[in-house]
Order: structure tokens, then sequence, then C-alpha cells
């Protein structure tokens, strides 16, 4: 892993991988239009220097494998989330009981915990609402829900689907 | 179909500017703010609609920058809030 | 077929064009500023996810079709990180918020 040409690879194939992730994504928006090609190639050249720049090769990554159940976990954690505040919004007692609740998390500092924080702003009635030192803050719908359980849970999943490098 | 759909997109728009009286209540700049991202989610969807309904694909084009200006309009709110964080009045 | 897929679309749209009311009314009635940005970025991006789930068969092509969700999928993107960010600023703005100390998970 320490040796130097080793590294240069992994971070040429990175490179290329995203590339292509983003050249199929400048195809969907711009079309396949052969005269367009130019154009969307530089577009991909320089997303592609501006995400390793900004986004560096981590020791860590989203196995591609479990990508797909994760994503499925939290579209139906978005689908729970919209159907319970539609129904405290629309209910003519207003049944919220808001309030914090201080979640410790596992993860570092960095892209991982900034991961968890999004994925979980999109469960029902949590949103991140700060930070205390290896502590997340959620603001909450319904205090007496149990967020705390929900919250480990999406830990775990999340943490299931990031492999080491 | 058409007439479906053009009615739903009235519907949306509607709420969305009833969801705009969130601007004269505030009372918070966040609340209006909220409001601004409103206009961004529904105006999506309303743009979309459109696009379909008139069968004018560069619609989708709209949304797609309506989505991104939305984004970078509410991170400039934040940013400006936190410049001037001793001095902004808390909501009641 | 093609009836089949419209009835997709307009039971879609329909829920759909439901959660944008029902996002309106959480913003317009929820007591507090938290509160109501549950309303709007739940709500929203549901009402979203399904006009465009109900707009995805009738684009007529593979491309236009894939182009609208990643519409969507910037909007959730979007919506994951400002709603972060305005209840960070939202709760700074709190002198001394009420808070609920929970201890780890067991």
């Amino acid at each position: 892993m320490s040796n130097p040409s080793d590294a240069l690879g992994r971070l040429m194939a990175h490179a290329l991988a995203r590339a292509v992730a983003l050249l199929i994504l400048w195809l969907v928006l711009a079309g396949s239009d052969l005269a367009d090609l130019p154009a969307g190639i530089v577009a991909v050249l320089a997303a592609t220097v501006t995400s390793l720049r900004l986004l560096p090769v981590g020791p860590s990554r989203l196995s591609p494998v479990l990508l797909g159940p994760l994503a499925l976990r939290f579209l139906y954690q978005s689908v729970a989330a919209g159907i319970d505040v539609a129904w405290r919004a629309l209910d003519p007692r207003l049944p919220l009981r808001p309030g914090f609740v201080v979640y410790s998390v596992c993860f570092p500092l960095g892209s991982a915990r900034n991961a968890f924080a999004a994925l979980t702003s999109l469960l029902p009635g949590t949103v991140p609402a700060g930070d205390e030192g290896s502590r997340l803050v959620y603001h909450c719908l319904d205090v007496d829900q149990p967020v705390v359980s929900q919250l480990a849970a999406e830990e775990a999943a999340l943490r299931h689907a990031i492999r080491h490098d | 179909m058409i007439e479906f759909m053009t009615t739903v997109l009235g519907f949306i728009l509607a709420m969305l500017a009833l969801g705009l009286v969130r601007i004269l209540r505030g009372p918070a700049d966040a609340d209006r703010m909220m409001a601004a991202q409103l206009i961004g989610t529904g105006g999506i969807a309303a743009l979309l609609l459109l696009g379909t309904v008139t069968a004018v694909p560069a619609t989708v084009d709209v949304a797609l920058t309506l989505a991104l200006l939305a984004t970078f309009a509410s991170i400039a709110f934040v940013k400006k809030g936190r410049a001037n964080a001793p001095d902004s009045t808390g909501d009641a | 077929m093609s009836v089949a897929v419209d009835i997709i679309t307009i039971v879609a749209i329909t829920a759909g064009a439901f959660f944008f009311l029902a996002g309106t009314v959480g913003l317009l009635r929820f007591p507090d500023t938290l509160t109501r940005l549950h309303a709007l970025t739940k709500a929203d991006n549901l009402g979203l996810g399904l006009v465009v789930l109900g707009l995805v068969p009738q684009a007529g092509s593979l491309r236009g079709g894939l182009k609208l969700l990643c519409v969507w999928a910037l909007a959730l993107l979007a919506g994951a990180m400002v709603s972060q960010l305005i209840a960070r600023e939202a709760s700074g703005q709190r002198g001394d918020p009420a808070m609920r100390h929970d201890g780890p998970p067991p």
C-alpha cells in the first residue's frame, strides 16, 4: 500500500472512474450529439480535476455493491418521512412534540460523518442541527419517537456499506 | 392527460403562492428563506409538468438551473447569517 | 399498455400534488422555524419525487427519463444539504435550546 507507484495507480483508477461517471452524467444532461462532444470532454476533465481536488481519494469509500441496498433503504425512509410530516401537518390537533436529541456518532469528522448527517436528514422527524464535538445534535418533530435507536440502526447500515482499502 | 397535468400544474403553483405567505409572517429570516426553498422544489415540479404539457424539452434545463440557483441562494443566506451572527435577531 | 402507464402517471402525480399541499400547510401551521423546516424539506422532496416518477413514463425516451431523475437527484441532494445548513443557522439563533441529552445507544 505504501509503494508510491501503487498509490499513483490507485489515484489514476479513481480519476478514471469519476471521469466515466461524469461523462455519463454529461451525456444524459446534454445529449449525445457528436458535434457537442468536445465541449463535454472539456467539462468532464474540469469536473474530474475539481472533484479530486475538493473530495480527495480517501482510505475508505462506499462499496458499489452495497450502495444499491443503502440507496433503497434511504429512499424508503424519505417516503416514510414525507408521510409522517404530512399527517402531522394535516391533523387538526397538530401532533408535535418538538425538541433536540443529542446522538453520539462513531464516524470521525470528515466525509463519512457528512454522509451520515446528509442521509439522516432524510429520516422521518429528524434534521441534524449542529455538532457538539463527537456528537450530533438533531432537531426532532416528536421526541417521544425512538430517535436514538433509529439513528443507531442507520449508522450500522452506513458503516456496513463503507469499504476500507 | 394534458388537461390533468395542466390542472396539477395550477394546483402546485397555488400551493407555492400560498406558501409565500410565510415571507410576510416571518418572523425569522430563516422562515423567509424557506419560502425561497419552496419556490425551488415547487418551481422545479411546475416546470417539469409544464415541459411535458407544452412538449418543450428545454424546460427541463430551466428546472435544473432553478435547482442549482435555489441551492446557492440558501447557502449564501447561511454564510451571510454567520458573517453577522452577533446582531442577528432570534425568532419569537 | 398505455392506459396502465397513464394510470401510474395520474396516481403518482396526484400523490405528488398532495405532498405539496401538506408541505405548504405545514409551512404555514407549524409553530416554529425548525418544525417548519421539517414540513418543507420532507414533504416537498417527496412531492417532487412523485411528480418526477409520474412524468418519467411520459418522457418518450430513455435519456429524457434519466434526465428527469437527475433533476430529482440534484434536488434531493440539495435539500439534504440545505436543510442541515438552515437548521444549524436557526438553532444557533436560539439563546438556550431545551436540550434532551440521551446516552449512547444500548
